[in-house]
């Protein structure tokens, strides 16, 4: 890993609380990591450990309660929902576990969609030359429900790297395939983020996913480790 | 805008977009029918009002108008006429006649024509001119008594005129149809030469107005504070204030009416938002994930609100506009009888109702999609938090701002509002207690009866909210059809086929038996014959009016005026005794019970009558109710025969003339001079049309309520669909059949609707029984009928939606609906 390169990601202290029925609960205790630009990051962890809400503070979908996170040199913190929406619109891209396709909107459109809402007027090319590269090219009028969750998981691939963002998080990309189609799902994360050099950031359950990150950062009771 | 377009026609699909949309399209197609319709019969009556006026609005004076009043008129381009009328002596070689003569300008009549013949005692045809300079019309009676023809020459005053037509129907004499002297019509140039207009004449003279509203207003407000105590401003509405009264009380009353079905309406749309809502959170998360910003995802709603706001109205506004003129032209083949072109200034309230419709049910909700967190698509959310308080209070705003737009004031929607309250209340307690023996009667899950009456107890707090949705409506319906059928049956007994359009009057005893021979061969159907001589109530109990009543405070009717009196050996059909004996051989009067009333008489009081300068005082022996819309000849008093036989008497009865033998009647009676005849034909007719009218209203009420009903009910068994759907799921799976299933909603629904149609049944006996007592002032009766229509309506209505809206819980594969679980 060379030193040039940017620091895509950093957190500083990151603590995050939330109100229960019970008091407060502490769920991140001080969070301190730096992430660079092209890395591949697997957090892993038992359930309930933290990874989720990471993984959501640091692609600004939510906002800590002490300490900062940082996309590059922007303060998550600092800016506010509009803002925060804006640079997740420019700089990251999302996969999910459960895909979280639009069920009314076709394959090719879920994947226009990110481009069509930054205004982009060739969202269509673009979207069609993703499907393509995922292997879709023949399922582009399909809607989710008439597509397996092999496929639906390639459209929210497509749909993730549409907007050429610098930053992946996939959180359990795999987690609801079989591991035939959870291979070839990860294959393709993979690749994607070699060819296009973004930062990949993903939480997974699954160890020989994790393995295949350049890092793994063990999350464990609130805290953060890098493993050995 | 394409993307937020995009994604509303795709969820058009889904059933939740297109319940808001219907419902939408309910909302202002209800309102829009009912105040279009609404509009027309005021134009109708108000038509025909200035038909009897001639005008849109006259000044009526007895003495000549000022000229200047006259062209301030014309200068602001109102078309105007004059009229001038007096009695008079019109002078033949045959004889003399006392006669009312009118002089006319040429644009007379303004509204309403002229109906003339040249057959004496024809029926007539139209003409919408009056008599050229030097030509006069006679009315047949009046062309009769001179023994005059057309062609034949008259005087009137120093002038000489020819009879070119007989005069059928005067339009601006408000009293035409009560016109007892023979009329005459001229030329208004032929006035002067006349010579009858002298100092001290009694003339009443006329200018008619007629044009643009706003126009006709601006000269009522200039000329009323230049009036003085001679002169009065008359116009269509004042001139039927009773009517127009009534039309008013109609509006209100069906708009009100219409409020619960835009309120349905607004409750679909509430309920259809919410699932919209709860299945777009996580669809607005992930958008948020992927840069929607909140004034992205702000920009999207709006667009589509305003899409459906646009489609809903237009839509709407086509379908009010629609059924409405359905129904007006049904009834123009019905009663031959036109409605005038409604109006579009009343359209604004439909597309209000539409906007705040949106406002009040759907834009509170649709904001928590503003607010949802992107980090709901890593943690799935729980309950969906949401200021219900406030969603509530928004709704509820909305529909009283609409009741208080609708009912121009506030006592009608309060009323309306506390009586919802009232019967949630009352639903509320009585679905509760039902649903729990429901379950307390079974337990287990083993057959249909189970499942389904363990589902109405499981979804307590959503079936009762079914409940009382369905309840209101079925309520309204049954109100609805009741108030209907009420004034249709009122309308019957009131007027029924046969009811008598001519009252004959003035008639001698020696002609009586030949007018009765008459009235057999042409097969006219006639009423009692009753004696009839004039007289006045002087003192009851030995007491004056002013005593009685207070000095210059109004007195009752009965001693303001002189009364007719009669004796009869047998009471008409239409009279009814209420208390003591009416015997017809002993002393004694009978009177009218609400004369009685107003005057505070009672069974045994002294009433003291001046008959021809003597007087009489007897004790009240019996009250009656008397039906005064029979049409048939009644009296406030009835007299014993040894009073009236002192008096010379002349005879009334009433006839009922069919169209077909109008002309031989009219002939018929050509020779009866001196007998006075009252056509009421036309004043019948203007009343069955407003009764037709407004039957049919509720008609069209009775739709929209039962679709908004229907609404209601598919957009909330969709709300539960999921839970449904999940349920049937696992019922399956567990090897429960199809059937079963069926079964089970079948009992949900049909106790659902025959638990809302029962309670309907209550409310609706009880609103009824005041509805007739208070507004018809009928005399109550129970409706068995509503017993048996309220369960059986609840039951089919809405086990047949709600079997119909929640038919995917049949469909569905269970393992596909467990995958997505």
């Amino acid at each position: 890993m060379s030193d040039s390169k940017a620091i895509a990601i950093r957190t500083e202290n990151l603590v995050h609380t939330v109100n229960t029925s019970a008091g407060d609960l502490s769920i991140l205790k001080g969070i301190d990591m730096e992430i660079k630009e092209g890395e591949s990051v697997a957090i892993v962890g038992a359930s309930g450990s933290g990874k989720s809400t990471l993984l959501g503070l640091i692609a600004g979908l939510d906002v800590c309660s002490q300490g900062e996170a940082y996309i590059y040199d922007a303060a998550l913190s600092r800016l506010d929902e509009e803002q925060r929406a804006k640079l997740r619109g420019q700089y990251v891209g999302f996969v999910f576990q459960s895909f979280h396709l639009l069920p009314s909107l076709s394959a090719l459109e879920n994947v226009m969609l990110p481009a069509e809402l930054s205004g982009d007027l060739k969202a269509r090319e673009k979207a069609e030359g993703f499907l393509k590269q995922v292997g879709l090219s023949h399922r582009v009028g399909h809607y989710p429900r008439q597509l397996s969750g092999g496929e639906q998981q390639r459209v929210a691939i497509a749909r993730a790297f549409a907007s050429a963002p610098k930053i992946l998080f996939a959180d359990e990309p795999t987690g609801n395939l079989d591991a035939e189609t959870g291979n070839v799902i990860s294959d393709l994360i993979f690749d994607l983020n070699r060819s296009l050099g973004t930062t990949l950031v993903m939480v997974t359950h699954d160890a020989t996913l994790a393995k295949r990150c350049e890092r793994q950062l063990i999350m464990s009771a609130g805290r953060l480790s890098e493993a050995e | 805008m394409k993307l937020a377009l995009k994604l509303l026609f795709r969820e058009l699909r889904n059933g939740d977009v297109m319940t808001l949309a219907l419902a939408m399209v309910l909302s202002v197609a209800t309102v829009t029918g009912i105040s279009l319709f609404i509009d027309r019969l005021q134009a109708s009556f108000e038509l025909q009002s200035a038909t009897l006026l001639a005008a849109d609005g006259v000044v009526r004076s007895s003495k000549k108008l000022p000229n200047e009043w006259q062209l301030k008129a014309d200068e602001s381009g109102l078309n105007t006429a004059n009229r001038a009328w007096f009695s008079t002596m019109v002078f033949t070689e045959a004889g003399l006649q006392l006669s009312q003569v009118s002089a006319v300008t040429k644009a007379y009549p303004l509204r309403g024509e002229y109906l003339i013949d040249t057959q004496l005692f024809g029926t007539g045809f139209v003409s919408d001119r009056g008599p050229a300079a030097g030509e006069v019309w006679v009315s047949s009676r009046l062309a009769s008594l001179l023994e005059v023809e057309i062609g034949d020459d008259i005087q009137i005053g120093e002038a000489d005129f020819r009879v070119t037509s007989y005069l059928v129907r005067d339009p601006g004499s408000s009293a035409s149809a009560f016109a007892i002297a023979p009329r005459a019509v001229i030329n208004w140039q032929d006035l002067d030469k006349t010579q009858v207009i002298q100092p001290g004449s009694r003339v009443r003279y006329a200018l008619l107005m007629a044009g643009d509203a706003d126009l006709l207003q601006e000269m009522q407000e200039w000329v009323t504070p230049k009036l003085n105590e001679n002169q009065q401003w008359r116009s269509p509405r004042a001139g039927g204030r009773g009517i127009g009264a009534t039309i008013n009380r109609a509006e209100s009353f069906l708009l009100l009416a219409g409020t619960l079905a835009v309120v349905m309406a607004g409750v679909a749309m509430a309920l259809a938002s919410n699932r919209y809502v709860k299945r777009h959170l996580a669809q607005v998360a992930v958008m948020k994930t992927l840069g929607a910003t909140p004034k992205k995802i702000a920009s999207i709603l709006t667009w589509q609100l305003v899409s459906i706001f646009i489609f809903g109205s237009l839509v709407g506004l086509l379908l009010g506009w629609s059924v409405q003129a359905f129904i007006a032209y049904s009834l123009e083949a019905l009663l031959s009888t036109a409605l005038p072109e409604p109006g579009l200034g009343k359209i604004w309230l439909g597309v209000l109702t539409g906007f705040t419709s949106l406002v009040a049910f759907c834009l509170p909700l649709m904001t928590r999609l503003l607010t949802v967190s992107p980090l709901s698509v890593l943690q799935p959310m729980g309950r969906l938090e949401g200021k219900t308080l406030l969603l509530y209070v928004f709704g509820f705003i909305g529909m009283f701002a609409l009741m208080v737009i609708y009912t121009k004031g506030f006592l009608l929607p309060i009323l309306m509002v506390l009586s919802i309250l009232i019967v949630s209340v009352l639903v509320a307690g009585i679905g509760f207690v039902l649903f729990k023996l429901g379950r307390q009667f079974t337990s287990g899950a083993t057959s249909g009866w189970q499942i389904g009456l363990a589902a109405l107890h499981r979804r307590l707090q959503s079936n009762l909210f079914q409940l009382l949705v369905f309840t209101l409506i079925i309520m309204l319906v049954l109100i609805l059809t009741g108030v209907r059928s009420n004034l249709i049956s009122d309308w019957q007994s009131q007027l029924p086929e046969g009811a008598a359009n001519h009252y004959l009057f003035n008639i001698q005893q020696e002609d009586v038996a030949r007018l009765q021979g008459m009235m057999s061969t042409l097969e006219i159907e006639e009423s009692d014959w009753y004696p009839m001589v004039l007289g006045r109530v002087t003192q009851i109990n030995q007491k004056g009016a002013d005593e009685l009543f207070g000095k210059g405070k109004e007195k009752p009717e009965m001693m303001s005026r002189e009364l007719n009196l009669t004796w009869t050996d047998t009471l008409g059909v239409d009279n009814e005794i209420l208390e003591g004996v009416f015997n017809p051989l002993e002393n004694g009067f009978s009177i009218e019970s609400k004369a009685a009333e107003e005057a505070n008489v009672e069974l045994g009081d002294e009433i003291t009558l001046l008959i021809g300068g003597r007087e009489y005082t007897q004790k009240v022996t019996s009250i009656r109710r008397v039906d005064w819309s029979s049409m048939r000849p009644n009296f406030y008093l009835i007299l014993p025969k040894t009073i009236l036989s002192d008096f010379p008497t002349n005879y009334i009865t009433s006839v009922h003339v069919a169209n077909e033998h109008k002309q031989a009647f009219y002939q018929g009676m050509s020779d009866y001079p001196t007998v006075s005849l009252l056509n009421v034909g036309d004043l019948i007719g203007q009343i069955q049309l407003i009764i037709a009218q407004v039957s049919q209203a509720i008609q069209l009420l009775l739709g929209f309520i039962v679709a908004s009903g229907a609404l209601v009910l598919v957009a909330s068994i969709r709300a539960s669909l999921d839970e449904r759907l999940e349920e049937g799921a696992l019922l399956r799976t567990l090897g429960a059949s199809k059937s079963l299933i069926q079964q089970a909603m079948l009992v949900e629904f049909g106790f659902l609707g025959v638990f809302a149609g029962f309670i309907a049944a209550l409310a609706a006996e009880a609103c009824l029984f005041g509805l007739q007592v208070y507004l018809f002032e009928l005399s109550a009766s129970f409706h068995p009928m509503l017993w048996l229509l309220g369960p059986v309506l609840g039951f089919v209505i809405v086990t047949s939606i709600g079997l119909f809206a929640g038919r995917s819980v049949l469909k569905v594969a269970p393992m596909r609906m467990l995958q997505a679980l």
